[in-house]
């Protein structure tokens, strides 16, 4: 198989921005351009992820973000759903031969939307599910319920999910959350949906994240320290909660696939750091555990232990996750990108002390994380 | 390109409207025609791609998650690549590449939609934005204003125009009446399609396709596994995609470049440098009877300006020089996530011999096509039965 790198990242701001959408996209694809000296028509294709239902109102989003991601009259598609996907639809296009460059946008204005609540309800069916009140959150609460009662995890600890995360994105100056939390903050914040707190809920941000991706001898041509794709997989869960144990998850056929394709054997060994797609905070500790990078049921022990920690042996979410900064459909894309950041070393105020050769990226999205995706990238 | 790609399965649903169905069993019902037709079970599937309109259109977002029993996807990758109207012509296209690139080598390709479920003019209002274009919404608007550039941009007189696009609505409701899955089947003759009622002139009722339920289903394989499962698989031999600029004044819709780049990157992939010569079938895609006039310009099948002549002349008809859409095309079914899908698998069908009824005799190179946005995309797959 062909090997891609990933030859730069831009992501837009982290706050709230009074730019109208299509310049807020503008913005982030043409430093991406800028970064890398290249024209918008000197790209080979063009892949950009924006969802239908998460898109200020506007359906078909393809239509009108065309122009600000600069993929008018190119070569030229979009994922619908987590922006991890565009990424590997671009690595798809590259590998295939028939292209050199691609380049990969994923954006959403949640400042624009409803909440994401509202819009996450119309996953469920509308004859069964519907009807409960069901979303992501009431959904992820179930979860973490059964979670906490299969495994004796506490809620301590996962409020230090929250601790941590929020603490590692006060550096990084692209991320929506800026505030120093204790556990106690998050113990003490309204429970919105028992035993979910406040806290322990991502928020509902901006955020657009662009990546120039290139074939290996022009992304070697294109920068001195491409970052390569290694492998990825993905996998998805039956549609209904009652049909499937919450705590098994297809993050593990998932991983499977995308350590396979890289050659890992022991993940905890060859991963150096992982951004993982937290939008509840217990589910760091859950996806942990299904990706390999701890045992079962030991999500807890993992954060106790300090490993995750900026300085420990397996950082987790330094760019302050998804806890601290929630675009839902560009999320993923972002975690690619902080992963190829750690590996450039290119991290600014978080990167982190030890050199990062392999670096994991996940992606989740629907009930209790319904579908998932691993990449790896490696140095 | 990469590795090789051949299509070694498809199915359809019977278009129409589907009361008797629930959504996610229209979707199991062209799935299980495709494994059917291939011969393979969902465990030689190694990802799926699905692609429909936007959620709204039938109130449930992000459907593949609902639809993740009825494809056979659950435990699998499985991609969402969506483009409005093109949609069908984008996830084959995910597929191809998916398969090309090296990491899979079998792909199903689902599209779907169960249009009686929702309303399609309500979601479609909602692509434009809403404080310049709104005025302009739904798609007859968009469409009727296009014709109305094209003939003013070539100075195509209006009878002209009329006469052959009630050509192409006769010969294609002609066909959809010998198609067993198309939702019309009725037969009109030209002087019915041109006194029909007034939809947004000059766009009468027989010039607009239908609002269908429906779902297709397409399985890709990598050249070796092809071989092996199929005695007949039908060849990629090229695919193109454009989108154009997304407020409709930016740019030409009578010289439409997203049409003309998206089919000159498909033929030059291909090898075709005369397509109405060298190809046996074109499944265009025709939700608007003067549309079908403009694509068969820009897809480079007669020259610019002077398609309303060459239908006139009877090249595009049955028996002509060129056959076009043979299965009725979108005027006769239109569930419009699985559209341009529905046009793969029938071009596909046709190189293959599995037309049935609707099978143009020998045909060995079909182009299949879509459109989709605020008159912006095109997407363009040319199939043969030699690799």
């Amino acid at each position: 198989m062909k090997k891609v790198g990933i030859v730069e990242v831009t992501q837009s701001p982290g706050a709230e921005s009074s730019l109208s959408l299509m310049e807020f996209t503008y913005k982030t694809v043409k430093e991406l351009l800028d970064k890398v000296g290249m024209r918008r028509d000197e790209v080979d294709t063009y892949v950009m992820a924006s969802s239908d239902v998460l898109h200020s109102g506007m359906s078909c989003a393809n239509s009108f973000d065309i122009d600000a991601t600069g993929g008018f009259l190119k070569p030229f598609s979009r994922t619908e759903g987590d922006a991890i996907t565009a990424f590997v639809y671009g690595c798809m296009r590259i590998m295939s031969g028939n292209y050199d460059t691609a380049l990969i946008v994923g954006l959403i204005k949640g400042s624009e939307n409803a909440d994401n609540d509202t819009i996450t309800s119309c996953f469920a069916d509308p004859f069964y599910s519907r009807p409960t009140g069901i979303n992501e959150t009431t959904a992820a609460a179930m979860q973490m319920r059964l979670y906490l009662q299969r495994y004796g995890i506490t809620e301590e600890q996962c409020a230090k999910v929250v601790v941590k995360n929020l603490g590692n994105a006060l550096f990084n100056p692209y991320t929506h959350i800026k505030k120093r939390v204790s556990v106690e903050d998050v113990l003490g914040s309204e429970r919105i949906c028992d035993p979910l707190k406040a806290m322990e809920c991502a928020p509902k941000s901006d955020g657009v994240c662009a990546m120039l991706l290139a074939s290996e001898e022009k992304a070697k041509e294109l920068t001195d320290k491409p970052v390569w794709f290694k492998g990825w997989g993905a996998s998805m869960d039956t549609f209904y909660l009652g049909d499937r144990d919450l705590l098994d998850t297809p993050l593990k056929s998932a991983a499977a696939s995308a350590y396979k394709m890289a050659g890992i054997s022991n993940p905890r060994k060859a991963i150096d750091m992982a951004e993982i797609c937290e939008p509840y905070a217990f589910q760091e500790l859950l996806w942990c555990e299904q990706l390999g990078l701890c045992g079962q049921g030991e999500g807890g022990k993992l954060i106790d232990s300090g490993a995750t920690q900026m300085n420990g042996s397996l950082p987790v979410n330094p760019s302050g996750g998804v806890l601290a900064m929630n675009p839902y459909v560009s999320r993923g894309l972002y975690r690619v990108a902080e992963a190829a950041l750690q590996i450039k070393g290119k991290a600014g105020e978080h990167q982190i002390d030890k050199k990062v050769n392999t670096a994991l990226a996940h992606a989740t999205y629907g009930f209790c994380g319904q579908w998932q995706g691993v990449v790896i990238l490696g140095s | 390109m990469g590795r090789a790609v051949g299509i070694i399965g498809t199915g359809q649903t019977k278009h129409g409207r589907r009361d008797d169905v629930s959504y996610p069993d229209l979707v199991r019902e062209a799935v299980n025609a495709a494994f059917e037709d291939a011969g393979i079970t969902p465990e030689d599937i190694d990802g799926v791609v699905f692609g429909s309109m936007p959620s709204m259109m039938e109130g449930m977002a992000y459907n593949h998650f609902y639809f993740a029993d009825a494809m056979r996807a659950v435990g699998k990758p499985i991609l969402r690549a969506e483009t409005c109207g093109s949609t069908g012509q984008s996830i084959a296209h995910t597929g191809v590449h998916w398969v090309s690139s090296g990491m899979a080598d079998i792909v199903l390709v689902v599209g779907s939609e169960k249009q009686h479920e929702g309303d399609a003019q309500a979601t479609m209002m909602t692509i434009l934005e809403p404080f310049l274009q709104l005025s302009a919404g739904g798609a007859p608007v968009a469409f009727s204003m296009q014709s109305r550039e094209w003939m003013g941009y070539y100075h195509i007189a209006e009878e002209k125009a009329r006469e052959a696009a009630a050509i192409i609505s006769v010969d294609c409701h002609n066909a959809g009446a010998n198609n067993p899955l198309a939702h019309i089947r009725k037969r009109f003759t030209k002087e019915e399609v041109m006194n029909a009622p007034i939809i947004t002139y000059p766009v009468r009722l027989l010039d607009v396709c239908p609002s269908s339920d429906g779902a297709c289903a397409v399985i890709f394989a990598s050249e070796e596994k092809a071989k092996k499962i199929c005695e007949t698989p039908a060849w990629v031999k090229g695919m193109g995609f454009r989108g154009e600029e997304y407020f409709i004044g930016d740019s030409s819709k009578a010289v439409w470049q997203s049409a003309i780049e998206a089919s000159r990157e498909a033929y030059k992939q291909a090898g075709i440098t005369n397509p109405r010569k060298e190809l046996d079938v074109a499944e265009i895609y025709n939700p608007f009877s003067y549309q079908e006039l403009m694509f068969l310009e820009c897809l480079g099948l007669c020259p610019l300006g002077k398609a309303a002549d060459y239908v006139i002349d009877g090249v595009f008809s049955p028996g002509g020089e060129l056959s076009c859409d043979p299965s009725g095309g979108v005027l006769c079914t239109n569930p419009i996530g699985a559209t341009g899908l529905i046009r793969l698998a029938e071009a596909a069908m046709q190189v293959t011999g599995k037309a049935g009824s609707r099978q143009i005799e020998g045909a060995k190179l079909a182009l299949s096509h879509a459109m989709g946005g605020a008159e912006q995309f095109n997407g363009v797959t040319i199939v043969g039965s030699e690799l």
